[in-house]
């Protein structure tokens, strides 16, 4: 080879161990979570831009799934190929702990956060055996959404958003029925949609009412607390008794969500999460928020996802950063001002703190008076710390008594039955 | 091709050479998994960790799950009702398309499309009719005088929906095959038999059926067989609610392996549940041979 063509080779060659040097310096980390709604996709968008600005060494790849989120993460994680960095929703969390797949987050946690500084319901559900293995994302709680028009035709009160105001049960069923219309025996409008739908907005109406579904440590369920039964009986009522209510079941299979029926003025008050707000504030109309009422005390529950790493992956520093960031004040601001999610901090909820989320565009007039509702009355839902089995065993066993007429009895001795099968396992 | 056939490469190698690519990927992707499955199902096995075995474990199991037998009885009726109900309705169908009509083709396109639609589309539109205050089938029960029930919210009656609905899809599919048999009887049957003077009745039941009665067999058997795996439709419409009233076996089978960690058990339910309609495909393999006329 003449001097030139060897001076060209080595030349190549330099050039081709310097990209790859380069190129190795530059991680990848590959990101997978749900598509709660294309306005989410949109919020981790931009979220992972600024990440990648902060960090021009790391670049994240966001897979959104759509459809069921388990079963692809399962045989991700079975078929090696887990992603770095993941959601996980609270009731799996404590399912992947316990088949160590998670990679343990403890000595970075504790270097660079503070765990006090998370609401305690965040912390109780971050903490397993005294080790973090996932970062809290938000908070996510159920609460009433009304339409505004609706209560000033009928010149009904809204329904409080202080705590310290809330409707008790009694009150709140008669301001439904203020609000359901009939005509020509057909009710054209619902006071309220919601309480059966979703397990949590039951479950928060339990602890309201001092109920007890479980014992302390959880080896036992004791659905059998009249405390329990008659808050299921209360929620039943409301279809059965008062008429207030139409099926859970009826309304959705219609296709319609509840930020449609309230739109549209189906009804009146709708019971959903905190997530709800995103998309009813865009919509036409009015929507206010309200606190649950109340039996005893104000309650309310939460699921939201954690942000977990894989045991497997090859990277965690840079996961870890990654997971950091997503739970950053600046990171929740984005997607706490649209509405989707709640702060999991406790200096989010001051009142210093709440000016910086507060959103006119989409957080209703007079939002600050609700706050307290976030930061106190929120219990840890139980289904966290039970195997899946038992949550869809109790939604179940429900649907047989809202629309099978099975006798609060059985109901109830059932539920203690199985679950207990379920939890000696 | 002088150059291949010199190097004696016989006729088989060539079948083979060529079968290679779907032999492979049957190998890889239906005989390896199910053998695999059937050893799973003595294990437990989480898809995280490594599978125990626990020998007959999950098989007892069964038993004494309520779910289990919820769940079976209901394919059982799935099935009990669909098959007889499909094959009925395909065969007439596929005699109405059977005629001499214009525009006939036409119609077989549009009776056969449904199964080839969208689960979910189709699951949507369903539960549209099926809406018990504004839905088409309560509005049209209410010109009749009957208040039509909470279809897919009824423990009682979402099995019989789902059922509908899912046999309506499935109608086009066996009204071809149908049609297929309908098309090979000779006509020199009727004639002679209208020469002889029987009537449209007489024709059917001892020409048609009889004549029919392979493609029948082929039908009934896929037919039971495509009952019990029942899946798709059912749960997009109701997601096995309520409560349990419309989760079949293979729900209950998915729910194990991805939902509660148990991929073991999930593997012994498939087991039996092949093992079933492998029974039952056995029985009518020999009760065929008492009526098909071959």
């Amino acid at each position: 080879m003449s001097k030139r063509n060897l001076m060209l080779v080595v030349v190549l060659f330099a050039l081709l161990v310097a990209s790859n040097i380069a190129a190795a310096q530059v991680v990848t980390l590959r990101f997978t979570g749900w598509e709660a709604s294309p306005l989410e996709t949109a919020s981790v968008q931009r979220g992972l831009e600024r990440f990648m600005e902060l960090n021009p060494n790391i670049k994240v790849d966001y897979t959104p799934v759509a459809g069921e989120y388990n079963p692809k993460i399962l045989t991700m994680i079975a078929g090696g190929t887990a992603p770095d960095v993941f959601f996980i929703g609270s009731r799996s969390y404590r399912d992947f702990v316990a088949r160590d797949v998670l990679l343990d987050l403890t000595p970075y946690f504790e270097a660079e956060l503070e765990l006090s500084d998370f609401i305690p319901s965040e912390q109780l559900k971050m903490l397993v055996d005294d080790k973090i293995y996932g970062v809290s994302s938000c908070t996510v709680v159920s609460q009433i959404y009304y339409n505004k028009d609706l209560f000033d035709q009928a010149g009904v009160p809204y329904p409080p958003a202080d705590p310290a105001e809330a409707w008790t049960w009694d009150e709140f069923v008669e301001v439904a029925k203020k609000m359901t219309v009939v005509e020509d025996g057909k009710v054209v409008q619902y006071g309220v949609h919601g309480f059966d739908a979703n397990l949590q907005n039951i479950v928060a109406m339990i602890f309201s009412n001092e109920g007890q579904m479980f014992s302390e440590d959880l080896t036992e369920a004791t659905f059998d607390d009249p405390a329990v039964i008659e808050v299921l009986q209360s929620i039943l009522d409301l279809r059965t008794v008062h008429g207030v209510a139409s099926s859970a079941r009826f309304l959705e299979q219609a296709g319609m969500s509840s930020a449609h029926m309230l739109a549209t003025g189906r009804v009146a008050m709708v019971v959903d999460g905190t997530w709800a707000l995103q998309e009813l504030s865009q919509m036409d109309f009015e929507v206010g928020i309200g606190v649950l009422p109340i039996f005893k005390k104000p309650a309310t529950t939460d699921i939201a996802h954690l942000h977990v790493a894989s045991k497997a992956t090859k990277h965690p520093e840079e996961a870890w950063k990654l997971l950091s960031f997503l739970s950053s004040e600046w990171y929740q601001t984005d997607l706490v001002s649209a509405g989707l999610w709640m702060p999991n901090r406790t200096a989010m909820y001051t009142e210093e703190g709440s000016k910086s989320w507060i959103n006119p565009d989409v957080h209703p007039e007079g939002y600050e008076a609700i706050l307290p509702f976030y930061t106190d009355a929120i219990q840890p839902y139980p289904f966290l710390f039970l195997p899946q089995k038992a949550e869809d065993l109790t939604n179940e066993i429900l649907e047989y008594f809202w629309y099978d007429n099975w006798p609060i009895e059985k109901v109830v001795e059932t539920l203690n039955k199985e679950i207990n099968a379920v939890i000696s396992k | 091709m002088k150059y291949f056939t010199r190097l004696k490469y016989s006729d088989s190698f060539w079948a083979l050479l060529f079968l290679s690519p779907n032999l492979i990927l049957f190998l890889m992707f239906t005989l390896v998994p199910v053998l695999a499955s059937f050893g799973f199902s003595f294990t437990e096995w989480d898809l995280l960790r490594d599978p125990t075995w626990i020998g007959l474990g999950n098989f007892k199991e069964m038993f004494s799950d309520r779910i289990f037998r919820q769940v079976m009885g209901n394919t059982l009726y799935y099935s009990l009702v669909s098959v007889p109900l499909g094959v009925a309705f395909s065969l007439l169908l596929a005699i109405l398309v059977n005629q001499k009509l214009r525009g006939v083709k036409f119609y077989r396109a549009i009776y056969f499309l449904p199964v080839i639609s969208s689960t979910v589309a189709v699951a949507i539109v369903w539960q549209w009719i099926y809406n018990p205050e504004f839905g088409l089938l309560n509005y049209f029960l209410e010109f009749v005088g009957i208040k039509g029930p909470n279809w897919l919210g009824s423990t009682k009656w979402a099995m019989p929906a789902v059922i509908i609905a899912s046999t309506w899809k499935g109608l086009g599919y066996n009204m071809l095959l149908f049609l297929a048999g309908l098309q090979g009887i000779p006509e020199m049957y009727y004639e002679s038999a209208e020469i002889d003077g029987a009537t449209r009745m007489r024709k059917f039941f001892h020409i048609t059926l009889p004549l029919l009665s392979p493609t029948m067999f082929f039908v009934v058997v896929m037919s039971i067989i495509g009952s019990f795996q029942v899946f798709d439709l059912v749960f997009v419409m109701t997601e096995g609610g309520p409560g349990r009233a419309t989760s079949v076996l293979v729900h209950y089978l998915y729910q194990s392996a991805f939902e509660y960690f148990q991929m073991g058990y999930a593997s012994a339910i498939a087991w039996v549940l092949f093992f079933i309609v492998f029974g039952l495909t056995l029985i009518q393999l020999k009760w065929s041979k008492q009526w098909v006329q071959y």
